[in-house]
């Protein structure tokens, strides 16, 4: 079982400590990969990506006064990871004219990480399609519900954490997150 | 015992929030289990995918150094050289439209001037011009 970075590394570096002790750069280190890999996969946008976890810290290193540890650092900073990334994608509306900057998917890394176990080609072949698929499903569901989908699924988040993060009611959280699974799963339907 | 499971219920179990009826279900029935279990797996499979990729990307914006960097400064370069050309004919054509209506004013208004420098000119009014012709060739 993977445990995740908060889990591992909160007793040797508590972050709410460690931001009144003045230790900002230890926290990045810590929580950069996370945020980076939940704008990453909310806007298959490295650039924008970038952008966005750059601002996350910013706001967080100007905002570390408020934050009271109501809530793990870790969701603090998605709930601003969140914020700054709905802005972004209403921004992007307008840009009609811009492009993804993305050349690989998670489709091309799916393969490495199932090879690394004794599969047979067929199985592995068909958790490649699996990944895929709910890839493909992941992409097409609406804002609210894939950012949901992600932290539950890719972040590792709970529900009450999922809806700290994202400003809803744990029931709305729910909701998308039932609605997704059955997008995903209806996608799914032809290889599961 | 109650029939296979609803989507809903799959989700109940897939989000780890399932009821009593329905974990005991999953575990009293093979084909629901199956179900559960295969589509747990793959969304284990996804998160993992997920999370290489996301470390690949993570490698190659460090790899990359930033003056050869990105496709998007090459776009963005490539926009402005656009935004200044369309700047650079807006201002020309701003100039150059009103001149060529100035020009054709400007030679109309030299047309009038010549027509009134002859008509001042003449020492005599137009319609006495042939009796002017006849007292010079006198």
């Amino acid at each position: 079982m993977q445990l995740s970075a908060t889990s591992e590394l909160e007793p040797a570096i508590r972050p709410d400590v460690a931001v009144l002790a003045g230790e900002f750069e230890a926290l990045v280190r810590l929580y950069r990969p996370q945020v980076f890999r939940f704008a990453l996969a909310s806007l298959c946008d490295l650039d924008a990506a970038e952008t966005v976890t750059q601002d996350c810290f910013l706001r967080a290193y100007q905002a570390r006064e408020r934050f009271r540890g109501d809530c793990s650092m870790h969701t603090w900073l998605m709930q601003i990871a969140v914020n700054l990334i709905r802005d972004h994608i209403r921004s992007r509306r307008f840009q009609f004219w811009r492009r993804a900057s993305l050349t690989a998917k998670p489709v091309d890394a799916a393969g490495q990480t199932i090879a690394d176990r004794a599969r047979s080609p067929e199985a592995q072949a068909l958790l490649n399609e699996q990944v895929a698929a709910i890839w493909t499903a992941a992409e097409g569901l609406p804002e609210k519900q894939r950012t949901v989908f992600l932290l539950r699924f890719v972040e590792d988040m709970d529900l009450l954490e999922i809806a700290v993060a994202t400003g809803m009611k744990e029931g709305t959280v729910k909701t998308h997150l039932f609605r997704a699974l059955r997008a995903v799963r209806k996608r799914l339907g032809e290889t599961i | 015992m109650m029939a296979h499971l609803s989507s809903e219920q799959i989700a109940e179990c897939i989000t780890g929030q399932p009821s009593r009826t329905v974990s005991e279900h999953v575990q009293d029935c093979p084909a629901c289990g199956a179900k559960v279990a295969s589509f747990r797996e793959a969304l284990g499979e996804f998160r993992g995918a997920v999370r290489a990729w996301s470390e690949d990307q993570a490698c190659a914006v460090r790899a990359i150094p930033p003056s050869v960097a990105e496709p998007r400064s090459w776009a963005a370069s490539h926009q402005f050289a656009w935004a200044l050309l369309m700047a650079a004919v807006c201002i020309i054509a701003s100039f150059v439209i009103p001149r060529r209506g100035g020009d054709a004013a400007a030679s109309s208004d030299a047309v009038l001037l010549n027509q009134v420098d002859s008509q001042v000119s003449r020492t005599v009014p137009a319609s006495m011009e042939p009796l002017m012709k006849l007292v010079v060739q006198k």
